[in-house]
Parts: structure tokens; C-alpha cells; sequence
């Protein structure tokens, strides 16, 4: 049984049902009910009709605590920063979680339409964006975004990058020059049609010059307009001194060009503008493809770097007003309630709580605060309320500076030598090198056809299909990877992907599954194991402590009273008349026995020890069974978490080499070393104290769940948290390599074989273009097969 | 033959047209989300108010 909505498992029949196009549909979990309902409600049932992907499985707690925080958005020191106002309209770009097809769009288009005071949606599904006009009079922002959210997907204003504009723009001018090349190309080859069954005789002399100009008018803007990258290409090379295919492809255009505009304008000899049309027309393709594979990867990047405010609570003069974190200065004091983000790095100067540093340490166990000690910006208060002085401004706060660590890691990143670029480089000194001796052998032999000779040595050689071999197959493996839930920011990377031979991985979070939960229970009482466990749950409701947490999915049936917290020990409360104390062994009254050593959570009344709790974060599902597949590159754990945790996990997995207690910087070490020492490292991570070694792996990966900040470092980040998705992305790695090697085999072996021919002068241009159409397809045909279902599997 | 003449300047004149749609296409967006409009007729637009939505869109 499957949610009707997601797509999941539905763990509990006939719980949430909805009726959806006139049948009764099951739903997994009452937030993906409520999604369907609001769907259906809105009369947008359509939606199911038409969508080709599950809907991503909507949260309802998560849906409240956002819906709570959106109102942030409202002030207008923050919209300044992301929107565009003239006098009616407010204008905004989204970044939006969970389209996964046209449906999707269509489903958000029509439920923001109908609210008032919302103008314009634009929803683009490739981009996963949306541009929304609002009245501001009418209606806030913090509406608009909850009712996306009401849907079930995540909008947030983003920051687009800078760079990204201007990718636009050349997506828009590439599109241009390859419309009007295709344009052309086919009035061209249409005439040419008509001259080459001219070659057999009833062809008039004046049709025959009429065609040839029209042919070169029509060529003419082809040659200037849709070329012109190429010639620019080829000028930066030549200025750079080197060559690069741009050189031998703007010979060819010109000297087919300029040889067939002399044939027409001196009315004798042969015209080849159709070849020069087709050429420049599939090698513009295969570099809009590669172009685009590139563009989309830039925007998926640019959708993780969301904007998401922090605010603070100052207190002044006795009274406390909000403001924005980045406005805050040394010496202020501020106010952290229970379960509010501290806004910027501080001293606590009143009260005492835990506060969870995962998001900075990569470590979940909260730490405890109290008055005089350092707390940093991004960690959560998580048990009670604190006054804080501030003694950094945000700029200088702990989180920027990994971010600046991160930054300067990025720069020492290895450069990526491609394949491609290598070959081609030696490929073109021999193409001109070969290309100049024909033509000066058969010029020597006084052959009037020397020219034409040389002009089909170039075309035939061209390294189109060569060029097209790399792009196309990088664009359908990641393709084909994205859909699998792997998101790759640069195709390149499927080439370093090869050449790994170790990988890091962090600790908690990303190996484990970055909570705690139940291992073990050792019952000394004489009640059952359900009995206790629903008591210790009752009481565990009550506590803050994360540890808590692992008792959630067990039912807690008692009422409890009297409730007392001890923080760092843990909690008592009455039971049905009764004492009950559960937390650490330093609280127990009575005497744990030693046997009990692996247990950290304990239960007691007066007269006696129930029970011991074995609680820890346990590994993730499919870790052991992922990594064994990884057994052809070296493993290694690089966490700063505490070294008999370490151990403990790295003995669980087989894994020989692990480096505990790290901080980034020395994380950042241990990788550099490695890659001195001549590794290709991956890192796998997740938290933010991951970034910095992040950026500077070879390959980085960040899990599922991960912090933003660590999507942000890496290069592919894994969208469904599973560790089974990591092999796959190697055997995709060495697929597409294979598939590059095929066809820069099949590319070069082409050439060379039709480079005699060309040069013996048996080949015209005409006959070299199409030869090089066909291998072209050919290439491109076998990097389709990548996309295909069989290789998935 | 000679009618040649007369029909492939007509011929050159429609792809201009083509070549100019083809740009004002490009430069109006109209590629930027391929996905997405090719389903976009499965769906009903039977919706009055977003009908007259569409008007007063028109009329800024």
C-alpha cells in the first residue's frame, strides 16, 4: 500500500483517507491528508491527473513551526534585499522545494491566482523557481509563502548569484545563433539540393549563378553572426598562444566561405555554402548542450543558497524590541527564549540551558550553557530562556568564519584537466600541420583543385563529432543521476569521480543517523518491557534533552505530575501515587551494576532500579551495505566527535583509518596531507564544520538532511538520504567514462580513417559534411543510451 | 523557370519573418522552461476569475 500523495509506504491503512477524483485514496500521514485535501478543496484535482512524479511527503509539525516564522519575511528590512517595488507591485523571485514536474507548476500557478492581491505567478519547472507580483497593500508576503507552503512545497526568497545573469544572457544569444543557423542551414540545403541535380545537365547557367547568390546571401548571416563565437574563441587562443578546436573550425568556416564567394562573385568553380551552413549548425548544438547542461547545474546551486533571516530580541532600558542579527553591536544584550536560534556569538551573562552546536561541531549531544560561557551564532537554545551580551558582530561571528575558511579552501580545490581538452589540443596541431602539407603538395603538383583539397582535409577532420563526445555523454549521465536523486553542480566532476581513491567520510549525521535512538533495554524490574518503556516515555515527554527524543516513537500512556528538571541529570516525576527518577546513572539513588556500563539511560522509583536504556545514534540502514560496494578505494573517518565514538563506528563498518576530535581546520589538514600526498579524495558530509574540507575535496558530497551550508560546498549533493545512492554514482562515473572513450574512439577513429581520402583528394567538402553528420549522430546516439532504463538497474 | 525568380525572394522574405519571430520568441522567455509548457494544455482553464485576472494583467 502506497500514500496516494507521496508515494511512500502507508504504515497505518484507513488512518488518512481523502477522496480524490471520486475514489477514497490513502494517505501515509496526516500532513500529506492535508496537502490533498487543500488540493482538492481548491478544486485542483487535476493535479493527480497529470503529474509523472510523486509529490514530496509533506510534514505537519514541520508545516506549523515553518507557517510560525514565515512573518519574519514582512519586514521590510529584510524585503529590501530580494524585492523589486514600483508603485502598485511588489516583485519577487522564489526559490521553491519539491517541483518535480509540470503538475506541480500548474497546481502553485492556479491556487497563488486566485488569492487577492497577488498579480502575476510564473512557475519554471526546470528551474524549480518562481517570480510572483503582488499588491502590497493587499496582501503580505509571509501569506503568499504559506500558502505555497499549504501545498506542500518550500518557498524561499533566495539570493540569485551574479554570475548567473549573465549566464542567461549567453543561454539567450546561443539559442539566437543556433534558431537562425537551423533557420538558414535548411533554405541553404534546400538550393543545394536543386544545384546537385544541376550537376546533371538541365540546369540553366543564369538559374545556376541566381542560386549560387542567393545561396551566399543566405550563408552570409550564418557565417557572421552564428560563427562569430568561434572566431572569438580562436583569437583568445591564438592570443594566449595556444590553439584550441575554435582555430581549425574558424579555418575551415572561412576558407570554405571565402572559396565559395569567389566561385560565385567570378562565376566559376564550385560553391560549398551549404557545407559551411550545416557545420557551423551542429557545432552549435553540441555546444548549446554543453552550455546548458552547465546553466541548469548553476541554478540548482543557486537555489541552495536561501535566505533565511535571524532575528534577535534586544534588550534596552527594561524593554525588549526586535531587530535584525546583522545590526546587532558589541555590548548589547539580547534575549534567547527556549527553542529560538542565537543570533550571533555571545557571553551568557543570566541563566543556563543546553545548546545544540550540531549545526557548528557536527556533534548532536547538547552542550551546556551557563552564565560566562561563549555561545555562538546559528546554535539553538534549547531548553531555556538566556541573557546574552554580545561580543561579536555578526560579520566576525564563528559560522562566517568557516564560511571564509570555506571560501580560501575553494581556491586551492584541484583543477580539473579534461580529457577532451588534452586530446584536442594535440589533435588540432596535427589537423593544421597535415591540412597546410596537402595543400602545398598538391599546389606543388599544380593541381587546380589544391584548395578545395585542403578545404575537405579540414572538414572532414573537423573534431566536431570529438567535441560533441564529452558534452553529450556528461549531459545524460547527470541527467539520468539527477533523477535518481543525485544532484551534480558540474558535470566535469564525473571525470574526477574515476580517479577517487580514498574517501573521508564525517562521522554523525552522515555515516550515523544524526539522532538518537533506542539500542538496548535491560528490564530488572518484573513488569514487561512495554510497561516500562511507556513509562519512561510519559516522562521522557516532559524533558528537552535530545536523548528524549529517542523515546518518541513509543507510546507514553501514564499522566504524570510533579515534574522536576535537573539539567544534565535528568528528570523525576510522579506516576500513579509513585517517584520516578530516569536520567543518567549520576542521578540514580541506587547502585548501578557494573554489567550495565553500555547503558546511558536509566530508570529508578524508591524501592528500586527498573530499568537501563542503551541509547545511541545508530548507524544509518544502508551504511554497511553501501560501503562494501566502495571497496575499491580506501575509506577513512574524519569526525570531531570523541575518539571511542569514532572507533566504535569505524569497527562497525571495517573501516582502518579514522581522525577524531577535529576541528574544521584540522579536518582541513588531514585532507590537504592526503593530498600531497597524491590521493583524489572524496569527502562525504554534512554540517557545517564539514564545509571547509569540503571545498577543498576533490569530490564533496553532502548527504541528504544536510546543513544548507554544506549543499552549498558541495559538488553533489544527494537529495534522498540514503549512502546506497553513493556507489551508484561511482558506477555511473565509470560508465560515462567508458562512454566518453567510446565515442572520442569512434570521433578520432572516423577521422583518421577518412583523413587519407581527404588528403588523396577523393573527398569533397560536401561529402565530408555529411560523413561528419553521421558520426556526429552516432555519438550522440550512444550517449543517449545512458538515459536509458536498463543502465539504471 | 523564371518564376524562380519571383518565389525565392518570397522565400527569403518568410524566413526573415521566421528569424524575427524566432528572436522575439528567444528575447520574450518563451524557452526558458521547456518542461513545462508542453502539458500545459492538458490542464482546464475553466477558471472565471483567473480569466478576468488575465485582463486586468493585460491592461497594466
Amino acid at each position: 500500500m502506497h500514500c496516494y500523495h507521496c508515494h511512500q509506504e502507508v504504515t497505518e491503512p484507513q488512518r488518512y483517507t481523502t477522496e480524490v477524483l471520486g475514489e477514497m485514496r490513502q494517505m501515509c500521514c496526516p500532513g500529506c491528508q492535508a496537502v490533498a485535501e487543500a488540493i482538492v478543496a481548491n478544486g485542483l484535482e487535476d493535479y493527480y491527473k497529470f503529474r509523472t512524479e510523486p509529490a514530496s511527503r509533506a510534514d505537519e509539525k514541520m508545516l506549523q513551526t515553518t507557517l510560525d516564522k514565515l512573518s519574519l519575511y514582512d519586514q521590510p528590512e529584510l524585503q529590501e534585499e530580494f524585492v523589486t517595488s514600483d508603485a502598485e507591485h511588489n516583485t519577487i523571485q522564489l526559490s521553491v522545494e519539491g517541483i518535480s514536474c509540470a503538475a506541480c507548476a500548474w497546481l502553485i500557478e492556479k491556487k497563488l491566482s486566485v488569492i487577492p492581491g497577488i498579480v502575476q505567478v510564473g512557475v519554471n519547472v526546470s528551474a524549480r523557481r518562481a517570480l510572483v507580483r503582488w499588491q502590497q497593500n493587499r496582501i503580505n508576503l509571509s501569506d503568499i509563502l504559506a500558502a505555497i507552503e499549504k501545498l506542500g512545497y518550500h518557498a524561499l526568497p533566495f539570493q540569485p548569484q551574479q554570475h548567473e545573469e549573465q549566464f542567461k544572457q549567453t543561454s539567450q544569444s546561443f539559442l539566437k545563433r543556433l534558431g537562425l543557423s537551423g533557420l538558414m542551414t535548411m533554405q541553404v540545403m534546400m538550393i543545394a539540393f536543386a544545384l546537385y541535380f544541376g550537376l546533371f545537365g538541365n540546369l540553366d547557367d543564369d538559374i545556376r549563378i541566381f542560386l549560387h547568390w542567393v545561396s551566399l546571401l543566405l550563408t552570409l548571416p550564418v557565417v557572421l553572426i552564428s560563427g562569430a563565437g568561434f572566431y572569438r574563441g580562436a583569437i583568445r587562443a591564438l592570443r594566449a598562444g595556444s590553439v584550441n578546436m575554435d582555430v581549425p573550425i574558424t579555418v575551415a568556416i572561412w576558407a570554405l566561405f571565402i572559396a565559395s564567394a569567389k566561385a560565385t562573385v567570378l562565376e566559376q568553380g564550385e560553391v560549398f555554402f551549404e557545407s559551411v551552413c550545416m557545420f557551423i549548425f551542429l557545432l552549435l548544438i553540441s555546444r548549446y548542450l554543453e552550455h546548458k547542461s552547465r546553466h541548469q547545474a548553476a541554478l540548482i546551486s543557486a537555489n541552495m543558497s536561501q535566505y533565511v533571516p535571524v532575528t534577535a530580541r534586544v534588550i534596552q532600558d527594561g524593554k525588549t524590541t526586535d531587530c535584525l542579527a546583522k545590526t546587532l553591536k558589541p555590548g548589547q544584550v539580547v534575549l534567547v527564549r527556549s527553542g529560538e536560534t542565537i543570533p550571533v556569538d555571545a557571553i551568557v551573562t543570566e541563566g543556563k540551558s543546553y545548546v545544540d552546536e550540531s549545526m557548528l561541531t557536527g556533534e548532536f549531544s547538547p552542550v551546556v550553557k551557563q552564565s560566562g560561557d561563549r555561545v555562538f551564532g546559528g546554535t539553538i537554545n534549547q531548553h531555556s530562556a538566556l541573557t546574552l551580551e554580545v561580543s561579536r558582530p555578526l560579520k566576525e561571528a564563528l559560522v562566517n568564519q568557516i564560511i571564509r575558511l570555506q571560501d580560501q579552501a575553494m581556491l586551492s580545490k584541484p583543477a580539473i584537466s579534461q580529457l577532451a581538452d588534452k586530446v584536442a589540443r594535440y589533435f588540432v596541431f596535427a589537423v593544421l600541420i597535415i591540412a597546410a602539407l596537402t595543400y602545398g603538395f598538391w599546389y606543388w603538383q599544380d593541381n587546380p583543385d589544391a584548395f578545395w583539397i585542403m578545404a575537405a582535409v579540414l572538414v572532414a577532420t573537423c573534431p566536431c563529432a570529438l567535441g560533441l563526445a564529452t558534452p553529450s555523454a556528461l549531459t545524460c549521465a547527470m541527467a539520468s543521476l539527477n533523477h535518481r536523486g543525485v544532484l551534480l553542480k558540474r558535470a566535469d566532476l564525473l571525470e574526477v569521480i574515476t580517479r577517487v581513491d580514498q574517501v573521508a567520510f564525517d562521522k554523525t549525521g552522515t555515516l550515523t543517523q544524526g539522532r538518537f535512538s533506542l539500542n538496548g533495554i535491560h528490564n530488572l524490574s518484573d513488569e514487561p518491557d512495554a510497561q516500562l518503556l511507556s513509562r519512561a516515555a510519559s516522562l521522557e515527554h516532559y524533558s528537552e534533552h535530545p536523548i528524549a527524543r529517542a523515546f518518541d516513537p513509543y507510546p507514553g500512556e501514564y499522566s504524570v505530575s510533579a515534574i522536576t528538571t535537573q539539567p544534565g541529570y535528568g528528570l523525576s516525576g510522579e506516576i500513579e501515587g509513585c517517584c520516578y527518577r530516569l536520567g543518567s546513572a549520576r542521578m540514580m539513588r541506587h547502585a548501578v551494576p557494573e554489567s550495565l556500563g553500555e547503558c546511558n539511560v536509566f530508570l529508578e522509583n524508591d524501592l528500586q532500579l527498573l530499568g537501563a536504556f542503551s541509547i545511541t545514534d545508530s548507524l544509518r540502514e544502508e551504511a554497511p551495505a553501501s560501503l562494501e560496494q566502495l571497496n575499491f578505494c580506501e575509506k577513512l573517518i574524519i569526525s570531531g566527535d570523541i575518539q571511542q565514538n569514532v572507533d566504535a563506528v569505524a569497527s562497525q563498518l571495517g573501516i582502518e583509518h579514522c581522525y577524531a576530535q577535529c576541528t574544521p581546520e584540522q579536518k582541513l589538514q588531514h585532507l590537504t596531507t592526503l593530498q600531497q600526498q597524491g590521493h583524489v579524495v572524496m569527502m562525504v558530509g554534512d554540517g557545517i564544520n564539514d564545509t571547509p574540507v569540503m571545498a577543498a575535496a576533490d569530490v564533496s558530497v553532502a548527504v541528504g538532511g544536510a546543513t544548507d551550508l554544506a549543499k552549498n560546498a558541495a559538488d553533489i549533493i544527494l537529495v534522498t538520504p540514503s549512502l546506497a545512492l553513493l556507489p551508484e554514482l561511482f558506477k555511473m562515473a565509470r560508465k560515462t567514462r567508458r562512454k566518453i572513450i567510446q565515442n572520442m574512439a569512434w570521433a578520432l577513429g572516423y577521422n583518421l580513417s577518412v583523413l587519407p581520402l581527404a588528403v588523396a583528394g577523393f573527398l569533397t567538402p560536401w561529402m565530408g559534411v555529411i560523413g561528419m553528420s553521421v558520426s556526429s549522430i552516432l555519438v550522440v546516439g550512444n550517449s543517449v543510451r545512458l538515459l536509458t532504463k536498463r543502465s539504471s538497474s | 523557370m523564371s518564376i524562380l525568380y519571383f518565389l525565392i525572394p518570397i522565400a527569403i522574405l518568410l524566413v526573415t519573418v521566421a528569424v524575427v519571430v524566432f528572436f522575439w520568441a528567444v528575447k520574450s522567455g518563451q524557452f526558458e522552461d521547456l518542461e513545462r509548457h508542453g502539458t500545459s494544455i492538458l490542464f482546464e482553464e475553466d477558471d472565471v476569475k483567473q480569466e478576468k485576472q488575465h485582463k486586468e494583467k493585460d491592461e497594466h
